[in-house]
């Protein structure tokens, strides 16, 4: 990959805080020096349902160095939920030790702040809790009669499924799982929390800064404006820092009572139990189909679990509403209430999940039907989002699936199972189709403009966060592309609450929200220059020659963007195709992936260099999700027994294999002005499909369940119809 | 007048002391860049960084932010360590990880704490130039040994091949992991040319010394380094420029306008 230094959107610049990154210079939430710090060390639940019966702090107030243990005795009250099963979002408050019951093993019970991280880790387990143990709901499938639909818009349907099912030549009806995951960002969610005189300064690791403000503001009931939240640098967040966590309300609460900043970083550990999960959802698919491949019906049932006190609800059906040209459809979402902490997002929540069961069960189709998966596919391609019924405002799936297909040697695929073989190697090839939804949110943002020795040069401020996703290097290239300057003279920062207000990183619309937020800033300051000294509008000139034609040496404007009418009228997608080929040890039942190609098609690419960042590191987590990770509970106390990285198989560098990624040239410029689409989630989706599709070409074995570790496939029967 | 206005006098009159000047220069900021990079950060960010970037000496507000001797502190123990060399000495609780001694009481906050079990390998230094997981050795075991961070390794302000192979091919993304991975990346040049062994090494009776590694042995290689943001193929390929000058490796291309007709919807 060639550097070029060049200015302007759509170049593949080098990230423009990578110098800071590779000489660890850029600050991460418990690096900035703050004078008088002291740490705390959370303490955790050691059952999953039941009561703190007494807690005894007295060994650990001893202990050296120990400044305050709180437990819920002396905690201060903080707001209280208002409703029963409130559900989760990046606004809710998270009141922590108010209230001696336990919903879940893990749930913090106390934290203890000392001098130092190695008295305060100490102290911590001289916590002595007393507990009135009861038995836990833990368990999916002995829970089912407590399965309850959670809003209405978690059920969806369009014609008849039974007439449709009838109609077909072919019918597939099959059950695929996804375990529990954890996004385990290599930052541990961490903060310095100051509480001075009724204000709050929190250096803390989190996706959205002014939602943070939001949950500290509601939590404790102080005025918002009070609040400050400064998130410079985030190690990582892959949905786990969206929603502003209780460590950080534990850190502030240890604060308020002493006077002084306390750093509290949750444990690697403590990541399992404290700060969020994808939850275990187990999908039942039903496809019916005509021999010549014409789907007749499509059903997506999924059943999930949410904590016993909060709702949150992943709709892993929404693919199967919107996907394909099926006029029979069937969509529903039930969840159980369980003794485990509330899940939240995790990269492409609904996407990553529900496209490997749609996509896997669009491979067996195709299988049933002796079709070629792509074909299949093709044939059931629509331009008209049936769901919403209004049309995309760009897809190109077919465009992504024949282009990977020319690209990966598609055609040497051998339709037949177990035909593809190296000595030991059984060698299989898979597709999948991608969609992931391509949101676009009010974003507002500021541009400082100075001339310098004759030079002008820009500042852009926005609370938007750069969680590894390129947000820096885009706003950089957006700044230079519409005020002529290049990137070099463009400074951006990010991540403080002070600055104008961005929706944050989620959801895949960092890119198109913060760069039009930063054109609109751009543009307005421009106008207003030429609008001052009667410049007709569209006359080009030098920026620094505007300042100078008014006499000015620094000039402010912010802007704001927001989708447009026209945007509402449309369903706005990224597409992709996804494409593996996977070897199986046909002994050993050992996977090792050997070649990817991946096919986006995700409007204007801001930086190609940072796109592929955002696919290739889609597909790493893709490859951990199908092949790798899983949390696993333990069947009667209901605790975590994968506690670590050394349990929790998050995929390693061998782990992977050479990629090869294509983008598309495409503006959308209903999407935005800007023509720009997220890209960060579209690279995880249905990548565990394709794996999973890969390895039934090579072995004749249907994978259904996630993850598809050796054992597993060892243990497999053969699909009726491979001959071994 | 406060810390920041002090600075922000300096930097427009660009006296600064011969200290703060090596600082610069260790940065790669020559005259211009530096006036540039100073007028590029904020009031908060300048402190916020200097405090990294100006060790205890010249950077006053950073050397009150890390008191000497912490009260009360159990097992009390003194180590000189010679970290980038530099000599610190410091009064340890003796249960301190070298992690904690650089991050909390040195500032060398470019070590990173991932795990605290040494099982990501974000916290990885060079200790006697071997790749050492900072978070399980204990800091008082370090006395006598030549200690060197991510902050260390760039000389008269030219960053480590590897430090630039990173950053022009994008071999990270948040950057956590980040002086982790180089660190190691650092330590396995010198492992190749030692000719050390690997799990996928085919044949260990033919090893030689001054390996050229294969892509298949850097990714083993780099295993205990995890990156969750997954730029593992543009880590292999700054890897492999330096190692051994080559990069070629498949990354990304546009669909060409023939590609896209001859895909079009029919």
């Amino acid at each position: 990959m060639k550097t070029i230094k060049a200015s302007g959107i759509g170049k593949p610049i080098d990230r423009i805080e990578g110098r800071l990154k590779v000489t660890g210079m850029a600050k991460y939430a418990t690096e900035f020096p703050v004078e008088n710090k002291v740490y705390a060390q959370a303490v955790n639940s050691t059952i999953a349902k039941g009561e703190i019966v007494s807690i005894d702090t007295s060994e650990a107030e001893k202990a050296a160095g120990v400044l305050a243990v709180l437990t819920h005795k002396n905690a201060e009250k903080l707001k209280a939920f208002e409703e029963e099963m409130p559900e989760l979002g990046t606004t809710t408050i998270a009141p922590v030790l108010q209230s001696n019951k336990v919903h879940y093993y893990g749930e913090y019970v106390g934290l203890v702040v000392a001098e130092t991280f190695e008295q305060a880790t100490y102290a911590a387990k001289l916590v002595k809790v007393k507990y009135k143990e009861e038995t836990p709901d833990i368990h999916l499938d002995k829970s089912r009669a407590k399965a309850y639909k959670p809003t209405e818009s978690s059920d969806f349907s369009r014609g008849d499924m039974d007439a449709g099912m009838a109609a077909a030549d072919q019918t597939l009806e099959a059950t695929y799982n996804t375990p529990i995951e954890h996004h385990h960002p290599m930052e541990l969610h961490a903060v310095i929390a100051s509480w001075n005189n009724g204000k709050v300064l929190a250096y803390t690791s989190q996706q959205m800064v002014d939602n943070s403000t939001i949950v500290i503001s509601d939590t404790f009931q102080i005025p918002k404006k009070d609040v400050r939240v400064v998130a410079a640098f985030v190690g990582g967040g892959f949905g786990s820092k969206l929603n502003t966590d209780r460590h950080v309300i534990l850190a502030l609460m240890a604060s308020k009572k002493l006077g002084k900043p306390v750093q509290l970083t949750v444990t690697r550990n403590q990541m399992f139990t404290n700060t969020g999960m994808r939850q275990h959802n187990e999908q039942n698919m039903r496809i019916g189909a005509k021999k010549d491949g014409t789907l007749t019906a499509l059903s997506h049932e999924t059943l999930s679990h949410t904590s016993t006190f909060q709702e949150y609800q992943e709709p892993c059906g929404n693919v199967s509403k919107m996907l394909y040209k099926v006029p029979n459809n069937l969509i529903k979402h039930r969840l159980i209430p369980l003794n485990f902490q509330t899940p939240c997002s995790m990269r492409a929540p609904g996407e990553a999940t529900g496209s490997f069961a749609l996509e896997s069960a669009m491979d067996e189709m195709a299988w049933k039907l002796k079709m070629d998966p792509i074909d299949f596919r093709i044939k059931n391609d629509t331009q008209i989002d049936l769901s919403e019924e209004r049309p995309f405002s760009s897809r190109l799936l077919i465009e992504c699936l024949r282009i990977g297909a020319e690209k990966f040697g598609w055609k040497e695929r051998k339709m037949e199972p177990r035909t593809n073989t190296n000595g030991n190697w059984l060698i299989g090839y898979g597709v999948s189709a991608a969609s992931r939804e391509a949101p676009y949110k009010k974003t507002s943002s500021k541009v400082i403009i100075s001339l310098e020795e004759g030079k002008a040069i820009a500042t852009i401020q926005m609370d938007a966060t750069d969680i590894g996703t390129g947000s820096y290097t885009i706003i950089a290239q957006t700044a230079s592309e519409y005020l002529g300057i290049p990137t070099e003279d463009v400074t951006v920062e990010l991540g403080d609450s002070n600055y104008p207000v961005t929706p944050g990183s989620g959801g895949s619309w960092g890119a198109a929200s913060y760069c039009n937020g930063a054109r609109a800033a751009c543009e307005n300051a421009i106008a207003e220059l030429k609008r001052k000294k009667n410049i007709p509008e569209g006359e080009e000139i030098a920026l620094a020659d505007l300042l100078k034609q008014n006499d000015l040496t620094k000039f402010e404007a912010e802007g704001t963007a927001e989708p447009s009418e026209e945007f509402e009228k449309y369903s706005v997608f990224s597409f992709g195709a996804n494409f593996s080929e996977v070897w199986v040890d046909k002994d050993t039942g050992m996977s090792r992936i050997k070649r990817m190609v991946n096919v986006g098609s995700a409007g204007k690419i801001l930086n190609p260099k940072t796109a592929y960042g955002q696919i290739i590191g889609g597909l790493t987590m893709g490859v951990g999700m199908a092949l790798t990770e899983q949390t696993k509970i333990e069947p009667n106390f209901g605790n975590f027994i994968t506690r670590s990285f050394a349990d929790y198989h998050a995929p390693v560098n061998l782990d992977m294999a050479n990629v090869e990624v294509i983008f598309l040239p495409e503006e959308d410029k209903i999407a935005n002005k800007m023509g720009v689409k997220g890209i960060g989630e579209l690279g995880i989706t249905s990548v565990a499909a394709s794996i999973a599709n890969a390895i039934f070409n090579a072995t004749g074995k249907r994978m259904r369940d996630l993850p598809i570790t050796p054992e597993k496939l060892i243990m497999a029967k053969l699909e009726p119809g491979v001959e071994s | 007048m406060t810390e920041m206005e002090v600075w922000n006098n300096k930097r427009e009159l660009g006296n600064l002391s011969e200290d703060e000047r090596k600082i610069f220069d260790q940065l790669g900021l020559n005259e211009s860049s530096r006036r540039k990079f100073l007028k590029g950060i904020s009031a908060t960010s300048l402190s916020v960084w200097a405090a990294t970037y100006f060790p205890p000496e010249v950077f006053a507000s950073a050397a009150a932010a890390l008191p000497d001797n912490p009260i009360k502190l159990v097992n009390e123990v003194k180590v000189n360590l010679r970290i980038n060399e530099s000599v610190k000495s410091l009064n340890l609780d003796s249960r301190t990880t070298l992690l904690d001694a650089l991050r909390e009481r040195l500032a060398l906050t470019g070590t990173k704490k991932g795990c605290d079990h040494g099982q990501c390998g974000a916290c990885t230094v060079l200790v006697d130039g071997k790749r050492k997981l900072s978070c399980l050795t204990l800091a008082a075991s370090c006395e006598g040994k030549e200690i060197t961070t991510i902050e260390g390794l760039a000389e008269n302000g030219e960053l480590h091949a590897i430090q630039k192979a990173f950053l022009e091919h994008d071999g990270f993304q948040c950057g956590y992991c980040t002086p982790g991975q180089i660190c190691s990346s650092v330590a396995l040049l010198e492992e190749a040319k030692r000719g050390e062994a690997s799990y996928v090494t085919d044949d260990l009776r033919e090893i030689t010394k001054d390996l050229t590694l294969s892509e298949e042995e850097i990714r083993e290689r780099m295993s205990g380094n995890i990156c969750r943001c997954g730029a593992y193929n543009n880590i292999v390929q700054a890897f492999k420029e330096v190692h051994s000058s080559d990069d070629e490796m498949p990354t990304w291309e546009f669909a060409t306008p023939e590609q896209m007709e001859n895909a079009k919807s029919s």
